[in-house]
């Protein structure tokens, strides 16, 4: 009889997800090296080794990582911090339970070898997606009224010249613009960054209705992710192999050049420009720029305050 | 390295035939290389123009395929703008399109967002054409808005038709075709010239791509096509395709020959470039696709297009090589032949050499040069045996004359008083005298002897040098000595001497003369200068009056004496013209007043110390110069006792 009790025992020390039910995360976009640090712990069984049972769902072409979440379908989803605001603001209480970018990584690229800042008034390229809130409020603020032009999935508007200028992420679409042949120099490339919008972007969110049900699967969650993202950033050939799975699962039109390129970045955005380390945590004085200048140009209705994005207590 | 380089050096015939062999080999490598260069030329153009060729069909076929597109949209667009009434005729539009064009995939008429009120939001009259059967839907929804898609927008932003860049057909399954689709998108605007929406006319590309792939005018050559972007819609490497632009591979490793053909196949340009790809050199022919913004090349490696004239190239230049080898042992062989003569006359010719005058030359019938060589050294060898004959015999007499001549010289200068003191018991006298002969006898003489304590002397020069010179010199000291000893003056020891000398003198010889007669008791002088340089006395020139002719000129000439009254305690210096006549090897003479400067301060001397100091000083001034004259002297001082 002792030694079933034991076996028993021994069978819920290790493996504590029996039972358990599954927890599908969705990034915000095709499967590419912005989501490494998950696709890792997944490969490497972080998660499994925390006790989750993960699965890894991309959003579809008509299925977005949001709706996904508001349907119930995702548990968690990553989002860039103005993105939150936008939805936290549109009635949907998210929390944040893991911030992976201490930085921002959204850019402005020229066509025609301008600086972006004389092109007033000049078509510029923004995600059908969004993501755009930040430059919107910078368009405004430095009463530069771009008209502002809705673009899918990639720069094709801008390699054609439909447009005079295009939004993009540095780790993304400026790798794919200077794939398409177009050698930029630091005049055609405005970083938000560098101009007083040093913003934080991409944090892992789902509702407060999920998290206050699932709080340890959530922490669970991060801290495994945070494993994941740790080891890429120490690991960053065998992560990219990870990543090239994930692209070529799904199809995606990508290299493994662009993905090198992208993880580098991505890790780079990662580290605190003013600790020098990768701190994963939401700062309070970014949470209050983002939604100062949101507010202040009508992007939100109402202050977000920091602490309704974190769960103080936890 | 040393060794085959003496061995070149030492050996002729491995000389010449190398300089042939260089000489050969340069002229071939400029001919060959002239050769290659023009096939060279000619191969490239014919490769260009294969190529352009391919190029040029290409394109004229996908032109007609891209123009029909074109034509069967035209020809629906402005049925549309006419029934902008009726929204549902749309969907009859999309689907006629692709029913009266079956080889196109589908048709999208689709409108500005809320365009039609009773519509809403989204209305995309979409056709598509389903293995034949023809399908008609809205397309448009929250999912699906697309007018943000690039189909749609790009001629709205353009404002013009455009194609979009090729996709792959994508199904709401999920599961990716690997079908290759374009867009043929054109603005639909209302009669005010507003934009209000977009035909779309979609094209499978399949055959495009099996069409371009199969432009292969190499057999390792292939096709490529990319989009405005640069992505690879055709390639080799499927794994390139869609997923690659051009530039990829040139973001990790910097290859600005492929980021240059990227840019020109980007920019519509037509031409050719050469450039590495994957390590092999190749040469990119490119095209741009008509209107679509899309840009063809082949891709030709040069190995291809130079292969067999590379491997021609090669058999050339290794039967070059062999030719060239062949012909180097050849020229060793053939020379070495034709100097083995010359090598046998060699070596004969150093035996000859080594003295063995008799050793006989080998008989040669060539009447080449060699032929004449050796009749050249056969002659060479009678002349130098007659010449050494000769030689001795010359050496043999020439040894008998000089053997002669040292017997002459010793008994001419055993005809001269030669030692000194002459007059050891007699204080009153000092004298010294020398004669030293330019060759081996000379012409020259002196002669003193005391008679009646009177010292005759005299000293006197020759005309000529040599053996008739002293031959007549012998004479002349034999009659001073007769002629003297009769007790005369020394003008009439002159005249007498004059008479017998130039009687039958055929040689006309003469001799000039300085006779002195002092008495010792007196000291008084007589004396008589036949044409003889004036003596010193007391370092200064003698002041002499008569100079009268040198003995043996004039039969008949009569000889005028002069005298000095006392010449004891003065020094009087005899010389013949060897002492102010001395010359140093630049031809500058000892001259008289050197002679005066030699003797300054002498007063106090004896006579052989003056007579040595000056042949000393002589000798310095010749600086080795070989004596141009015989040189004597007298130094006479009488002393008072």
């Amino acid at each position: 009889m002792k030694k079933y009790i034991l076996s028993f025992l021994f069978a819920i020390a290790v493996f504590p997800a029996v039972g358990q039910e599954r927890f599908v995360f969705t990034p915000q976009w095709t499967a590419q090296a912005q989501f490494a640090g998950y696709y890792v712990a997944q490969e490497k069984g972080f998660y499994k080794e925390a006790g989750i049972d993960v699965a890894i769902v991309h959003p579809s072409v008509t299925q977005s990582a949001m709706a996904r979440i508001r349907k119930g379908e995702s548990h968690a989803t990553t989002l860039q911090l103005c993105q939150a605001l936008e939805i936290v603001d549109g009635g949907i209480p998210l929390v944040n339970i893991l911030q992976t970018s201490m930085n921002n990584g959204m850019v402005i690229v020229s066509r025609w070898g301008k600086n972006p800042l004389t092109q007033k008034g000049e078509r510029v390229g923004v995600w059908s997606a969004g993501f755009g809130q930040l430059a919107r409020c910078m368009s405004l603020k430095d009463n530069l009224n771009y008209e502002w032009i809705p673009f899918s999935t990639n720069v094709t508007l801008f390699v054609t010249g439909a447009i005079d200028a295009t939004l993009g992420m540095s780790y993304n679409e400026y790798y794919q613009i200077v794939q398409a042949g177009f050698p930029l120099t630091d005049k055609e490339v405005y970083r938000f960054c560098d101009h007083g919008y040093n913003v934080q972007e991409d944090g892992v969110y789902m509702t407060w209705d999920y998290y206050n049900n699932h709080k340890e699967q959530a922490k669970r969650f991060a801290e495994a992710s945070r494993r994941g993202w740790e080891w890429a950033a120490k690991h960053r050939e065998e992560t990219l192999e990870i990543v090239m799975k994930y692209v070529k699962k799904d199809h995606i039109a990508t290299n493994r050049v662009l993905q090198k390129l992208m993880l580098e970045e991505t890790l780079r955005l990662q580290v605190d420009r003013e600790s020098g380390k990768r701190e994963f945590r939401l700062r309070p004085d970014m949470v209050k720029k983002a939604t100062d200048l949101m507010v202040e140009y009508g992007m939100i209705r109402g202050t977000v305050p920091y602490e309704k994005l974190i769960d103080a207590v936890k | 390295m040393k060794k085959p380089i003496s061995y070149i050096q030492s050996s002729l015939s491995t000389r010449l035939s190398l300089l042939i062999v260089i000489f050969s080999a340069a002229i071939l490598v400029a001919s060959l290389g002239f050769m290659f260069n023009v096939s060279s030329q000619a191969i490239r153009q014919e490769a260009i123009s294969r190529a352009t060729q391919s190029l040029e069909s290409t394109a004229l076929r996908v032109q007609g395929i891209l123009d029909h597109v074109k034509v069967a949209t035209d020809n629906t667009d402005w049925l549309i703008t006419r029934h902008l009434d009726g929204p549902d005729s749309m969907f009859v539009y999309s689907s006629r399109i692709l029913e009266n064009n079956p080889d196109l995939n589908g048709c999208s008429i689709a409108f500005e967002p809320d365009f039609f009120k009773e519509k809403g939001r989204w209305f995309s009259a979409y056709s598509l054409n389903d293995h034949g059967t023809i399908k008609t839907t809205q397309e448009g929804n929250p999912y699906y808005e697309y007018f943000y898609m690039d189909w749609y927008q790009l001629c709205k932003l353009l404002d013009r038709p455009v194609w979009t860049e090729p996709f792959t057909d994508y199904n709401p399954e999920g599961i990716y075709s690997p079908e290759m689709i374009t867009s043929y998108c054109k603005p639909i605007k209302d009669r005010d010239g507003n934009f209000i929406g977009t035909i779309s006319v979609d094209l499978s590309l399949n055959w495009l791509s099996q069409t371009i792939s199969a432009v292969k005018p190499y057999p390792n050559s292939y096709s490529i096509m990319i989009g405005r972007g640069g992505t690879y819609f055709v390639h080799p490497d499927t794994n390139k395709l869609f997923y690659q632009t051009i530039f990829t591979e040139t973001l990790e490793h910097e290859d600005t020959a492929l980021v240059s053909l990227g840019h020109a196949m980007q920019n519509g340009e037509e031409g050719m470039k050469q450039l590495k790809i994957d390590g092999e050199k190749c040469y990119v022919f490119y095209k741009p696709l008509g209107e679509t913004g899309w840009s063809t090349a082949i891709v030709c490696p040069e190995s291809d297009i130079f292969g067999s004239f590379n491997r021609m190239k090669i058999s050339i230049m290794l039967a070059v090589g062999a030719g060239l080898l062949l012909l180097l042992l050849a020229s060793i062989r053939i020379i070495t032949r034709e100097l083995k003569p010359l090598k046998l006359l060699a070596s004969q010719a150093e035996t000859i050499a080594s003295g063995n005058f008799e050793k006989a030359l080998p008989d040669s019938n060539r009447s080449d040069e060699i032929g004449q060589l050796s009749h050249s050294f056969k002659d060479m060898q009678h002349s130098l045996i007659t010449y050494i004959d000769e030689l001795k015999m010359t050496t043999a007499q020439k040894a008998s004359i000089e053997n002669e001549l040292k017997v002459a010289s010793d008994i001419q200068m055993s005809m001269l008083p030669r030692i000194f003191p002459a007059f050891p018991n007699r204080k009153d006298i000092d004298l010294y005298a020398c004669m030293t002969p330019a060759k081996e006898v000379g012409g020259d003489l002196y002669d003193f002897f005391v008679q009646d304590e009177r010292l005759y002397f005299c000293i006197g020069d020759v005309s000529g040098k040599g053996i008739p010179a002293s031959l007549f010199m012998a004479v002349t000291r034999n009659l001073f000595r007769i002629v003297a000893q009769q007790g005369h003056s020394p003008a009439e020891i002159a005249q007498q001497i004059n008479t017998i000398l130039s009687h039958e003198n055929d040689q006309n010889m003469f001799v000039t003369m300085f006779i002195g007669c002092a008495d010792l008791r007196t000291g008084h002088l007589d004396y008589c200068n036949c044409g003889h340089n004036a003596p010193l006395l007391d370092n200064l020139f003698m002041d002499v009056k008569n100079t009268n002719f040198p003995l043996g000129v004039l039969e008949g000439a009569s000889f005028v004496g002069e005298s000095i009254d006392d010449i004891r305690d003065r020094q009087l210096l005899l010389y013949t013209d060897g002492l102010n006549e001395a010359e140093n090897p630049q031809k500058k003479l000892f001259g008289e007043k050197r002679v005066i400067d030699t003797l300054n301060g002498a007063q106090n001397m004896d006579s052989k110390a003056i007579i040595l100091m000056l042949q000393d000083a002589v000798e310095r001034h010749r600086d080795g110069a070989v004596p141009n004259d015989d040189l004597t002297l007298l130094c006479l001082k009488v002393n008072k006792v």
